[in-house]
């Protein structure tokens, strides 16, 4: 009997937790529009870091959770024929790498919305044939997403290396093909071995016997290309030194 | 249980935009314009976890765009393609697309410079209107 009461308690409790933690998600999202519509002055969508500096702890701030959902598609009502909405500058990687990886989650989510908004209303100022109020909040939110980007992979990179040694996560490997050139294969998943695999042996990975002499052009090619360059920087050092010699520098210390 | 394990995306990189139907559509219907790579299923599984949106139903199509159009140096531009999806929403929601773009007063603060180009031109304007007095009649007409 107690057993029973313990485990409906339990089950309930893991409810609760379950409600909490997808209402904590959505008041993040809902807290930068709350604080937008407290700031006396009317910025909206500011993304710096103040906007997760507390996210949980804004419940009194709070007006209400539920909100239907097409209306996160657009803007908030009134910026609605404004000529220009103020925002706040992109996140940098530096910002992004003090974060958890819970709160990037919700961040990357946050961005996605914020990008659809963007890419509707340029759609309907393209529609009624308008401006669209601050274009260059998508070029913003954009970057910001290839920088959480970047922190993630560099995160995933770390923890790869460091528990298996492993410097990529797809396997790969170099090889050569029928035009001489060496290229990173990388590998797909097939399931049959590649023995059986028909349309995989016609591919070739080896350098026909005609094909050596052009490899061994292009080889000359590039390392024409490097000497070059090469004495072309010692040339200009050698000039840079004749017009400003050294002994001038050493006569106008004396 | 054969087979991998159903797929799961963690960061989705997929952008819906809502655009507001070329054709008259019924109320429930919310038109968007998806990556050509995402699926009914997607579109279902996106409305309903990341903005949670009742979905009944989904109907995709794709829509060509022309490579006929051509550039200064007449090469051949293409406008490239998009899939479009009418979603149904769920217990008997109803969606109407907003006016984005109503009609505001511009009211310009003092001493900046689009409120004195604002006064130009009411002036040039009232400069090139006739006198009131002529009740309509033209210059040229009378003495």
């Amino acid at each position: 009997m107690s057993a029973a009461v313990a485990s409906r308690l339990t089950a309930v409790c893991r409810q609760f937790q379950r409600v909490l933690t997808v209402s904590s998600h959505t008041q993040t999202q809902y807290a930068t529009r709350a604080f937008s519509t407290f700031h006396s002055c009317q910025q909206s969508r500011m993304y710096d870091s103040w906007c997760f500096r507390s996210p949980m702890n804004n419940r009194a701030v709070h007006t209400s959770c539920v909100r239907k959902g097409l209306e996160e598609f657009f803007d908030l009502p009134e910026n609605w024929g404004e000529q220009t909405v103020k925002s706040g500058a992109p996140w940098t990687a530096k910002q992004l790498r003090v974060k958890s990886n819970e709160d990037l989650h919700k961040l990357w989510y946050v961005f996605l919305k914020e990008k659809n908004m963007l890419l509707t209303l340029e759609q309907e100022a393209k529609r009624q044939r308008l401006p669209m109020p601050s274009p260059e909040r998508l070029k913003k939110v954009e970057r910001s997403m290839k920088r959480l980007d970047t922190v993630v992979e560099e995160r995933e990179d770390s923890l790869r290396l460091l528990q298996t040694g492993q410097e990529r996560g797809r396997p790969g490997e170099w090889r050569r093909n029928v035009f001489g050139k060496t290229f990173w294969y990388r590998f797909r998943e097939h399931p049959i071995p590649w023995y059986l695999n028909s349309r995989y042996k016609r591919r070739r990975f080896f350098e026909p016997s005609h094909v050596a002499p052009y490899t061994r052009l292009s080889l000359e090619k590039y390392l024409r290309s490097k000497i070059r360059k090469e004495k072309r920087e010692k040339r200009n050092q050698k000039s840079l030194a004749a017009m400003f010699p050294k002994k001038t520098a050493l006569a106008s210390d004396h | 249980m054969l087979g991998n394990p159903q797929l799961r995306i963690f960061r989705p990189t997929f952008n819906l935009t809502l655009v507001r139907p070329g054709k008259e559509q019924p109320p429930d219907t919310v038109q968007f314009r998806i990556p050509l790579e995402m699926t009914k299923f997607d579109v279902r599984n996106y409305l309903e976890k990341i903005y949670s949106v009742p979905v009944a139903a989904v109907r995709t199509r794709i829509q060509y765009c022309t490579n006929k159009k051509r550039n200064h140096l007449n090469q051949r531009v293409k406008r490239p393609d998009y899939k479009v999806a009418y979603v149904q929403l769920a217990q008997q929601q109803t969606f109407q697309f907003p006016d984005i773009f109503p009609e505001k007063d511009q009211k310009h603060e003092e001493g900046s410079v689009e409120e004195m180009q604002e006064k130009f031109m009411e002036d040039e304007r009232q400069r090139q209107k006739s006198d009131p007095r002529r009740g309509g009649v033209t210059e040229w007409f009378g003495l």
